[in-house]
């Protein structure tokens, strides 16, 4: 196990969080272009994609997510190596063509496709385990975050609480155990008080 | 050699593809603006015979031992200028001579350990010198990943034909690095991102297995060199492969504004603390006005006659050659010495008369700032553009990777021009690039 420097350890987490913040946010997005179909909208489908998913000069947009995973990605070659990097490329390509494109979704799912299978290649090619820790709980703490924001049920946020529980341990980054306890028994109340959690979570990790 | 040249190129888009998927790239500023971009290859090589590639080894070694002999003489006892082989003027003179380095070693007195050999094949076969490249050189991962892909694309022409592998450059980088590496970790040093060549940072990083590291992660404490880790632990450095230039080395030593450097990694050095890969100081020698004196360094140091020549040169410093140069202007190329990447290069057919004496007046006022070569009517190599084959101007980058001994790599960068009319073939100026095969006997 290589010593790992703080740029480094900052760079996997962001592009754990990066990498889940497309993936999610995609499916999101596909289900409301989805249901515009059949319920109409304010706005056109054009305009909707061209907000949500492809302003670039929206730092919050999707395309801008994945180009930060990407600036994270390409500075962590030696790290996670090549192959594993080629899938943020190909998410990257796959996004430009879907911009262009009539019917956007189809190439979505292919930026989507990418995305699991950056991670997949991740989990199986990297050798440092500290490494693959980082990028999965970045990942984690992402979606935890997202489903938060999202409305997604409280199960949901509970499960990936304690994924994420189980995960950041094993990574060596610093945090405070007594917020990971405070986070946990927040996810555990019938009613989570989303804005207080979302902040807990966001102390948690000193990167 | 009958190679399938309809077979390689039928496959060339998916090739490009590919590299593009491993964001083998380099970056180039426009404007003031970073561009990445992808840096077009052609799937035809450039092959090369066994007895055409042991004859140019053999001159590679030679040239490069050499070049590291007059290095270690220049910032020791300088006895070339003393036996009045080279005047100290073209030392002194240079942007590459660092009088920091005067009485220094570096861990086994070498200086050269990556050198990138600029060479063209002339139409009558004969191999001509260019350039030499001994700060730091790049372009070996090109090649390398080019023919990793080639091989999954032609799988029966790699069958067929033994072709060197190519892809044991980063186990000569490494075995390089660790050669002079005076105890500790290997690391290769990148300005950043946002350097042309960081692709191949990366990458080499990647196959070494050596850290990359930006000028934060490194501090200098107690005469060493250390790593810095997420947990605060530091771990000694014995071999810095910088892909910096001297001068943003250490702001302390040379240019204060460096905000790249590494403040006293300078000093490491200077106590034989570190290796720094290439050394300080290397410029002396890749000055392009000091490369018109290697065949008669290689007769000074080594005894020898030179293998390879150099294209004819003139040094419009020296009268008599001023003289040559004003009266054959419209047939050579004259080339700024302090210039790299393809600029600072002027055809003298090409300029109008007043450009002409615009620059006669230049040439005259600062004779020691150009060089002025014959043009070399070098071999043109086929490319494919357009479902056809034209012939394009192309070089070679050769590497000699210098350990107990120099070891020239099976391999090379050859860069192509994609304009016609063009003798430019850098990337930066929008060549391309081939793979080059080194045939086994």
């Amino acid at each position: 196990m290589s010593a790992l420097s703080f740029e480094n350890i900052n760079k996997l987490y962001w592009l754990g969080r990066y990498s889940e913040r497309v993936f999610t946010s995609l499916k999101a997005f596909a289900e409301k272009f989805d249901a515009m179909l059949s319920y109409g909208s304010h706005e056109s489908r054009a305009e909707f994609a061209q907000r949500i998913c492809f302003d670039k000069s929206d730092q919050s947009s999707i395309y801008s997510g994945l180009l930060k995973a990407y600036d994270n990605a390409i500075v962590l070659r030696d790290e996670i190596g090549s192959e594993t990097f080629s899938y943020v490329q190909l998410a990257l390509y796959e996004m430009s063509r879907a911009e262009k494109a009539v019917a956007p979704l189809l190439h979505l799912q292919k930026v989507i496709d990418n995305i699991v299978a950056f991670w997949g290649m991740a989990d199986d090619i990297i050798e440092d385990e500290r490494v693959r820790g980082i990028i999965k709980l970045g990942k984690r703490i992402e979606r935890i975050d997202l489903f938060a924001r999202m409305g997604a049920p409280e199960n949901d946020i509970r499960r990936e609480v304690r994924r994420m529980s189980y995960r950041i341990a094993k990574t060596g980054v610093r945090y405070e155990p007594e917020k990971l306890s405070e986070i946990n028994s927040m996810a555990n109340e019938s009613v989570i008080n989303r804005p207080e959690f979302i902040n807990k979570l966001e102390a948690l990790i000193e990167i | 050699m009958p190679i399938q040249l309809k077979e390689l190129c039928r496959r060339a888009d998916d090739v490009n593809e590919l590299l593009a998927r491993y964001g083998v790239k380099f970056g180039i500023y426009k404007g003031g603006k970073f561009h990445e971009q992808l840096f077009p290859f052609d799937m035809i090589p450039r092959i090369i015979d066994a007895s055409d590639f042991a004859y140019l080894e053999r001159g590679l070694k030679q040239r490069v031992k050499a070049l590291n002999e007059f290095i270690k003489d220049i910032y020791s006892e300088r006895k070339i200028i003393r036996d009045g082989v080279i005047a100290e003027e073209f030392i002194y003179s240079g942007s590459g001579y660092l009088v920091q380095c005067d009485g220094l070693a570096p861990p086994k007195n070498i200086y050269t350990h990556i050198s990138g050999i600029d060479l063209v094949q002339g139409k009558d076969q004969s191999w001509y010198i260019l350039e030499d490249n001994l700060r730091i050189p790049s372009g070996a991962s090109y090649p390398m990943m080019a023919r990793n892909l080639c091989r999954r694309s032609a799988p029966e022409i790699f069958e067929q034909y033994a072709i060197a592998d190519n892809r044991n450059y980063p186990e000569i980088l490494l075995r390089t690095m660790n050669y002079v590496n005076t105890g500790g970790l290997s690391v290769i040093l990148t300005p950043g991102r946002f350097n042309a060549a960081y692709f191949e940072h990366s990458y080499f990083a990647e196959k070494t297995g050596a850290h990359l590291v930006t000028c934060d992660e490194l501090v200098v404490e107690n005469e060493h060199l250390y790593f810095t880790d997420y947990s605060g632990k530091r771990e000694k450095v014995g071999a810095v492969y910088r892909r910096i230039s001297d001068e943003y080395l250490d702001p302390v030593n040379f240019n204060r504004e460096s905000l790249i450097g590494i403040a006293h990694i300078f000093d490491v050095y200077a106590r034989g603390n570190l290796a720094i890969i290439n050394a300080p100081g290397n410029g002396v020698a890749d000055d392009k006005g000091i490369y018109y004196f290697v065949p008669a360094m290689i007769k000074y140091y080594l005894g020898e006659e030179p293998i390879l020549q150099n294209a004819p040169t003139y040094l419009p410093y020296y009268e008599q050659d001023m003289q040559y140069v004003l009266e054959n202007f419209d047939k050579l190329v004259l080339k700024d010495v302090a210039e790299a990447g393809g600029y600072g290069v002027l055809f003298g057919s090409k300029l109008s008369r007043t450009e002409k004496e615009n620059f006669i007046a230049l040439l005259k006022s600062e004779p020691r700032r150009f060089i002025a070569q014959e043009v070399i009517d070098f071999l043109d190599i086929d490319i494919y553009d357009n479902d056809k084959l034209v012939p394009r101007k192309a070089d070679l980058r050769a590497f000699v990777l210098m350990s107990d001994e120099p070891v020239v790599w099976k391999s090379g960068l050859t860069r192509f021009s994609r304009n016609p009319d063009s003798f430019i073939v850098n990337s930066s100026q929008g060549g391309g690039f081939k793979d080059t095969w080194v045939m086994e006997a």
